[in-house]
């Protein structure tokens, strides 16, 4: 077991590195001029500005020499510190935000994280239910229904999906309104009387004992939250019953009926924990599809995530803005890889007991 | 398994069935484009959809335009059926090019091992670790940046190559910028989507390897290319064409995904992703305009879920131990 964590912790940082240069192979693809917003911290106002910048911090540089700085930093030759450095948290500057990139992603990041947080839950619940289900009544109705219904749904389009929904029950109705608070909402959490322990609303507003804030939290989520977890409750339910449907067939089953055990206890005791262990290696699979799908559902709702923030960077062509959070998601998704990774070293035995 | 199962196999399964004629409908269709949905004479690219003047206003369907408009009075009609077109080429390109290189990397890593294979392994462990719609935004934006630009040296070439092959142009002209566009669009996807193959085909080589008739063949002396090629490949190939038929679908959402997003197809080109693009500025009073967004999602909507019914038959028919992956790159 121990063999196998070190090994995959070990590989961390050689697979962190790889997405690195990957990230600065494309950037350097652009021009000293555009490359120079990198190290940009307001907006240029000479004309000659950029020329100095790119002399001062070697745009022109050999590559290697680039590379290098714009990982660990350059000493400013005016001051004599050390500014910039990806590893010091410095990604550039984003034109379109004019702010750091660091410091949007830090604004915006909580508001996907409350998102993704709220879709996995229905996500896994769901798709694993109706998995189990499919699995137990392989080949009856049920399941066919079943099947059907994620072939269908995995083949919706996110953004088609999505502007159905608005188009329902936010256009027609009116019911769930687009973007993350209303206007007086926004007003309390921003004011001195409402402390933002997590920066998520809803659980703040518990924390704080605003319900209205938690209620209108909850009716600008639901659209988004119900949009992004579809995308993937398809997937779940496949996975889990098709490794359900393996593991109903094994001879620990007829076992564990034979010594009495009700139906019930079986499924769930026996079946379902085991038939878990492919399901976590798709952890990986439901972070990426989060990922992915945050984009375009806070973009048609309006939400004010990092999705968002992507997709209005790369449509404007800031290209500064988009390696950063390219760079900052790939990162969280290795080490989220690592940690299904662990997870999964737990829960099979034989990985468990031999390292 | 023998070819001709596997194809009656799919004939026969309900599901896979429903997919095939639905391929069958769309491929009509897209070949029978300029008949039902004529070009302006005028138009210079088929592709742009026909404007019926430069109101904003949509329009619902009526006797003149049978879907409707969208703002700036494109033609949906036409915009869906010459978008068959688009979706085809775009699905069969990148399935194509992702198909070869994952293939050619996956090869390579399993035969050779060694070195050679963690290295190769190691790459492509760092290029799925990027988010996949993520990267392909990232690119996609990069790329245009830089065609946008001008001169472009290396990847002009790679540019050229890909139009040749999707749209059948000249090399030794510049590309249209109309169709530069949503090269970048493909090119950022292929660079994205070819891990799965690679990893994929490494396995099963790696178990293949093993078989009697490859060790037989190398006692008789048969060198590394031909073994590979001639005995290696072709049983272990299955898998891959499973995982290509799913991804089709994929592939496609994944660019209209790029088209919504704005930076796939050009605006008024006609890509299902494209027109309903449309749609974003009119979220409101959308239901008054639902067509924009109907008309193009059912069509998507019914690609891909074509592609993935004969995928689901094909991956359940040639190997019931890939239940659980694929839909993934």
């Amino acid at each position: 077991m121990t063999t196998y964590i070190i090994r995959r912790l070990l590989i961390l940082p050689i697979i962190v590195l790889g997405v690195t240069i990957l990230i600065f192979a494309m950037l350097s693809l652009l021009t000293p001029y555009e490359r120079a917003s990198l190290y940009v911290q307001d907006i240029p106002k000479r004309q000659g500005a950029i020329d100095d910048i790119i002399k001062k911090y070697g745009l022109d540089d050999p590559i290697p020499a680039q590379y290098w700085h714009w990982m660990v930093g350059r000493r400013d030759s005016d001051t004599g510190e050390i500014r910039g450095g990806v590893l010091r948290g410095d990604l550039g500057f984003s034109q379109i935000m004019a702010s750091s990139v660091m410091k949007v992603i830090r604004r915006r990041l909580p508001a996907t994280v409350e998102l993704a947080l709220w879709a996995a839950v229905p996500m896994i619940g769901i798709g694993i239910t109706l998995g189990v289900l499919s699995a137990v009544h392989h080949n009856k109705l049920i399941d066919q229904i079943l099947r059907v219904f994620s072939i269908v749904g995995w083949s919706i389009p996110v953004f088609v999906f999505g502007l159905i929904v608005l188009m329902v029950f936010y256009a027609r109705l009116g019911w769930f309104p687009p973007g993350r608070l209303s206007d007086w909402a926004s007003q309390v959490v921003q004011s001195d009387t409402f402390t933002q322990y997590t920066y998520l609303n809803t659980i703040d507003a518990l924390l704080n004992m605003r319900f209205d804030v938690f209620v209108d939290a909850c009716k600008h989520l639901i659209l988004p939250v119900v949009t992004l977890a579809y995308l993937n409750w398809a997937q779940m339910l496949r996975v889990t019953r098709s490794s359900m449907l393996d593991t109903l067939r094994q001879d620990y089953m007829t076992t564990a009926r034979a010594k009495g055990l009700t139906e019930w206890l079986v499924i769930w005791r026996h079946g379902l924990v085991n038939a878990l262990i492919p399901v976590i290696t798709i952890g990986g699979l439901i972070l990426i599809g989060l990922f992915n799908g945050v984009v375009i559902t806070e973009t048609i709702f309006n939400y004010p995530g990092m999705g968002s923030f992507l997709a209005q960077a790369a449509l404007s062509l800031d290209v500064v803005s988009v390696l950063g959070i390219t760079f900052f998601s790939s990162v969280i998704l290795v080490l989220g890889n690592l940690v299904v990774d662990v997870l999964y070293g737990f829960a099979d035995p034989r990985i468990r007991l031999q390292g | 398994m023998k070819t001709m199962t596997v194809i009656n196999k799919l004939l026969t399964n309900p599901t896979s069935l429903t997919g095939i004629l639905l391929l069958l409908a769309f491929a009509v269709v897209a070949v029978a484009a300029p008949w039902i949905a004529p070009p302006d004479e005028r138009a210079r690219d088929p592709y742009m959809i026909p404007r019926d003047g430069f109101s904003t206003t949509p329009e619902a369907p009526n006797g003149e335009h049978p879907l409707g408009t969208t703002e700036g009075q494109y033609d949906i009609y036409y915009g869906v059926i010459w978008g068959t077109r688009t979706a085809f080429r775009v699905g069969v390109v990148i399935t194509l090019f992702t198909t070869v290189i994952g293939l050619t990397v996956g090869s390579i890593a399993a035969y050779y091992g060694g070195w050679l294979d963690e290295l190769l392994m190691r790459i492509t462990e760092i290029f799925q670790a990027f988010p996949f719609l993520l990267a392909a935004i990232t690119l996609s934006s990069v790329l245009q940046t830089i065609y946008g630009r001008g001169e472009a040296g290396v990847l002009m070439f790679l540019a050229k190559a890909l139009a040749l092959v999707t749209f059948g142009s000249n090399p030794f002209d510049s590309v249209d910028p109309i169709q530069l566009q949503i090269l970048t669009g493909i090119l950022a996807i292929i660079v994205f989507g070819w891990m799965t193959y690679a990893r994929v085909i490494r396995g099963n080589i790696l178990v293949v390897r093993e078989h009697e008739y490859a060790l037989a063949a190398q006692v008789i002396g048969a060198r590394d290319m031909r073994i590979l090629i001639r005995h290696l490949l072709p049983n272990a190939i299955f898998p891959v064409l499973v995982i290509a038929s799913m991804n089709m679908g994929a592939y496609v959402l994944a660019f209209a995904a790029l088209s919504f997003l704005g930076l796939g197809a050009q605006r008024g080109y006609a890509d299902w992703g494209q027109m309903i693009n449309f749609a974003r500025n009119w979220i409101p009073s959308l239901a008054d305009h639902w067509h924009i967004v109907a008309y193009p999602g059912v069509a998507i909507v019914l690609f891909v879920l074509a592609w993935n019914l004969v995928g689901d038959v094909l991956r359940d028919t040639l190997d019931p131990r890939m239940r659980g992956r694929g839909n993934g790159f």
